[in-house]
């Protein structure tokens, strides 16, 4: 995590510098513009939208980029209504939505959505069967895992969440989750909830996962980048950012921006797989 | 009543008072404590020098700047907007309304200073909703509906503010003028409204502090995570504690925690010190009334 | 004489645009709930289950949350500020009372988000380790942070209402040799037992009302609650978490219904409160 923020802060001085030559290109489009992009949607995209509207804002003062959570649901119906430019979605809008609203979708990234407990709690690897359980509220003690003799405190997401939508449909086959887990608003507040939790299991982007919280073994299988990237990890998603019809102006040169070469490489330092 | 008795409710009153002033203590303690190692200009001001920040509206990235200024945008547009109309209903109630009237209307006043500021925020955003389908598609959740919904929210405080403060005025000088041939509005506003100038402010003050704090009306109205200062009324906004709820649930790592703590404290300081101003200028009003 | 009666008019008209407000912010609810509130939904959103996944959208569970999490943090601010309000009128030597007086007025101005920030990461914590239960996120973590947060309005309201008794009540009580704790039994209390009692309503009220520590310390899970350990979920958090809802969706139509309770329980409460002060009390 450290590691992550001293890249970005080297990254920023470099750009204040004006010494990146290498990528110096990509950000020339937002030189003589002026005007503001409102994005929302999508928790697992913020660090990402965060990292290339601080560099376009630093680069040019004049144009304001404002960035909000929400959840996927909430991207995908404010950009059909007009509310937001930009309108993130973790899982893919399905087709009466696009069809709705005339959304045209961008995919930059994939990403999975993992298992997390907290570092302490022995229990490293799960199988679907068990996630199920203790996700319906069968399975309510550490202790049946291999854990502490302690009961288990689900955390789960609302209903806009496309990670919730996502970890539902493949890593629950749509089963139960217990009225009595607890809520959280985004995936940085899971990861933060789980992080200060020893009974806690939760679920995150695998994106946002760092040594505050501990990743768990599905059926044998990690989720790593690795793992996610060669499809072994089956609860994969991609990272989307929708707009209404065809992007426009400013908001198609933001959009660019996150496929160009330096774009990219802010993907990949927030921990997500660009898509070529 | 017997004396153990009495000790009892001497000890009880004393436990009391000292359980809250230890939670009290223990509330701002935490924040202060928390926050000293961040108290530096690079709180608020991040990476940017805080001069080009100043002159030049750097813009400022890691910093409270952002929030700073929209919380202080807000709460001038929020105030401003509601300063007309609690004036305004203020002196009506305490120099024109009577009976049934005076007591319908505060009535009514008590009940929308009752109103849960999360209503207040769900209001506004359905208005918002309604108007962005129904009359302009560039009506969004922005600076100005935010500031809109919040003066829905203090205008009780300040017509409170404004009645309680004519009312308190001495009954005398309510004749003098009138005796003197004045009409009642003459009376009003060359006569009363001046001297009760302190105690008005104080509820103004009052009401900014309010405004300041409020963060379940924003977090439905227009507050985002990340926006850069406000460039306009129908933009998105920062606000300061909007970000600290947002940091104590998504902080990315102990050095953003920590400026939640700062963020918390230079809130807890603001609403301070206007609370205070209000109390001393509406105390000053009282001691003055008093002398007369 | 015109721009006489211009500049009452203007006054009038700004007293009733004001009064408007209230009225207005409850019909919008009232419409908007409309669809739910005019056919037979309503009991089943009232006493049904939250369970989107099936189709349910009952708010019964917020409903509990809210009369759960108010009636703790009553019960623990009740005694904590009426003993407060005792030691300023009563018993504290002098200069103590009033320094007690002065710092209840400051504690009015704290922040809500920052006592949910407080105990996010003292209180929740200290929960969990000590009860050895569940997550720490509780009805118990949230009842504790909000009696500390409506303590001061329920302090200086009965601190007007044993000040409102008239002094020579007291000093009668006085003459027939009473210590002021006796005075404070006989005299006091029971002269003052309206006003106090529209404090602990008014308390009521803006416990109620209330969003960010319920929001940040219950835990906001839609089971209902077994014990004071247990998360719940409120009205006003409710509201908060689902109006990232779409807003053509079941679950943000319920929205209303939570909006419109509160407006009527808070109304309610304000209500009492006025009959039950006899004369008008400021509310701090």
């Amino acid at each position: 995590m450290k590691m992550k923020r001293t890249c970005i802060s080297i990254l920023l001085l470099w750009f204040a510098c004006g010494a990146a030559a290498a990528w110096a290109g990509d950000l020339d489009p937002f030189r003589d513009e002026s005007g503001a992009i409102k994005i929302s949607g999508g928790t697992a995209h913020i660090p990402v939208m965060k990292a290339a509207a601080d560099l376009i804002m630093q680069l040019n003062p004049k144009i304001q980029i404002s960035i909000a959570g929400g959840g996927s649901g909430v991207g995908i119906k404010q950009v059909g209504e007009g509310l937001v430019d930009i309108g993130n979605s973790g899982r893919k809008p399905t087709d009466e939505e696009i069809q709705k609203y005339g959304l045209v979708l961008h995919q930059w990234a994939i990403d999975g959505v993992a298992v997390v407990v907290h570092p302490q709690n022995p229990v490293k690897a799960l199988t679907s069967e068990q996630l199920k359980a203790i996700y319906a509220g069968t399975m309510t003690n550490w202790k049946a895992l291999g854990g502490p003799d302690k009961a288990i405190n689900i955390y789960t997401r609302d209903e806009a969440s496309g990670t919730r939508e996502v970890f539902w449909e493949k890593a629950l086959a749509k089963g139960e989750i217990s009225p009595k887990a607890l809520f959280v608003a985004s995936n940085g507040a899971m990861k933060t909830a789980v992080a200060q939790d020893p009974n806690a299991i939760g679920y995150v982007s695998v994106g946002h996962i760092d040594d505050s919280v501990a990743a768990v073994a599905l059926d044998g299988v990690a989720p790593t980048l690795e793992n996610v990237k060669d499809g072994k990890y089956k609860i994969a998603r991609g990272l989307f950012s929708n707009t209404k019809g065809a992007p426009q102006g400013l908001t198609k040169k933001f959009i660019d921006f996150i496929f160009s070469s330096q774009g990219r490489a802010l993907i990949v330092e927030q921990g997500f797989i660009p898509v070529k | 009543m017997r004396v153990a008795g009495q000790r009892a409710i001497t000890a009880w009153s004393w436990i009391s008072s000292l359980l809250l002033t230890g939670s009290v203590v223990t509330v701002v303690g935490f924040v202060l404590i928390k926050s000293l190692p961040v108290l530096h200009w690079r709180l608020i001001f991040g990476r940017t020098p805080p001069l080009e920040a100043l002159w030049r509206w750097a813009p400022v990235t890691g910093g409270l700047w952002p929030a700073i200024g929209g919380t202080f945008f807000l709460v001038i547009t929020a105030v401003g907007l509601a300063l007309p109309f609690g004036l305004g209903a203020g002196i009506y109630l305490a120099d024109c309304a009577d009976g049934r009237l005076k007591r319908g209307l505060t009535l009514l006043f008590d009940v929308l200073a009752g109103v849960p500021s999360i209503v207040v925020g769900l209001f506004g955003f359905s208005l918002t909703i309604f108007l962005h389908r129904y009359l302009s598609a560039r009506i969004y959740p922005s600076l100005l509906i935010s500031a809109l919904a919040l003066a829905f929210l203090v205008l009780p405080y300040l017509i409170r503010g404004t009645q309680e403060a004519l009312e308190n005025l001495p009954n005398a000088l309510r004749l003098i003028a009138p005796a003197l041939g004045a009409t009642r509005m003459q009376n009003i506003f060359r006569v009363l409204v001046p001297k009760a100038l302190d105690g008005i402010a104080g509820g103004v003050l009052l009401s900014i502090g309010r405004c300041a704090e409020d963060t379940a009306v924003i977090m439905l109205t227009g507050a985002v995570a990340s926006a850069g200062l406000p460039k306009s009324l129908l933009g998105s906004f920062e606000a300061l504690p909007f970000y600290i709820y947002y940091i104590s649930s998504q902080y990315r790592d102990p050095q953003e925690l920590q400026q939640g703590y700062g963020a918390a404290l230079i809130l807890l300081l603001v609403c301070a010190v206007l609370l205070a101003t209000s109390l001393i200028l509406k105390n000053l009003l009282a001691r003055r009334v008093r002398g007369w | 004489m015109r721009s006489e009666r211009c500049m009452q008019s203007a006054l009038a008209a700004a007293a009733w645009i004001s009064a408007a407000a209230a009225v207005l912010i409850f019909l919008f609810m009232a419409v908007l709930g409309w669809p739910l509130l005019g056919n037979g939904d309503l009991m089943q959103v009232l006493c049904g289950p939250w369970s989107p996944m099936h189709h349910q959208y009952g708010i019964r569970p917020m409903i509990l949350g809210t009369l759960c999490i108010a009636s703790l943090a009553l019960a623990l601010a009740v005694p904590v500020s009426l003993g407060c309000a005792v030691f300023i009128q009563v018993t504290a030597p002098k200069g103590l009372g009033r320094a007690l007086h002065h710092l209840v007025r400051l504690m009015t101005g704290i922040p809500t988000v920052v006592y949910g920030f407080v105990g996010i990461f003292l209180l929740v914590p200290l929960v969990r380790n000590l009860s050895g239960h569940g997550a720490g996120l509780s009805i118990l973590s949230a009842g504790l942070m909000l009696s500390l947060l409506i303590a001061p309005t329920m302090i200086l309201f009965f601190v007007q209402g044993l000040a409102a008794v008239p002094q020579s009540h007291r000093q009668a009580a006085c003459a027939l040799g009473a210590t002021p704790v006796q005075q404070l039994i006989y005299v006091l209390l029971p002269q003052a037992r309206r006003t106090l009692l529209a404090g602990v309503v008014l308390g009521l009220g803006r416990a109620m009302g209330d969003t960010l520590i319920a929001l940040m310390l219950a835990g906001n899970s839609v089971a209902t609650p077994q014990s004071i350990l247990d998360p719940t979920r409120t009205l006003t958090a409710h509201i908060a978490l689902i109006i990232a809802a779409d807003f053509e969706s079941p679950e943000f139509r319920t929205l209303f219904i939570c909006a419109l309770i509160l407006y009527l329980m808070t109304t309610l409460a304000v209500a009492v409160m006025r009959r039950l002060a006899a004369k008008p009390v400021e509310i701090p």
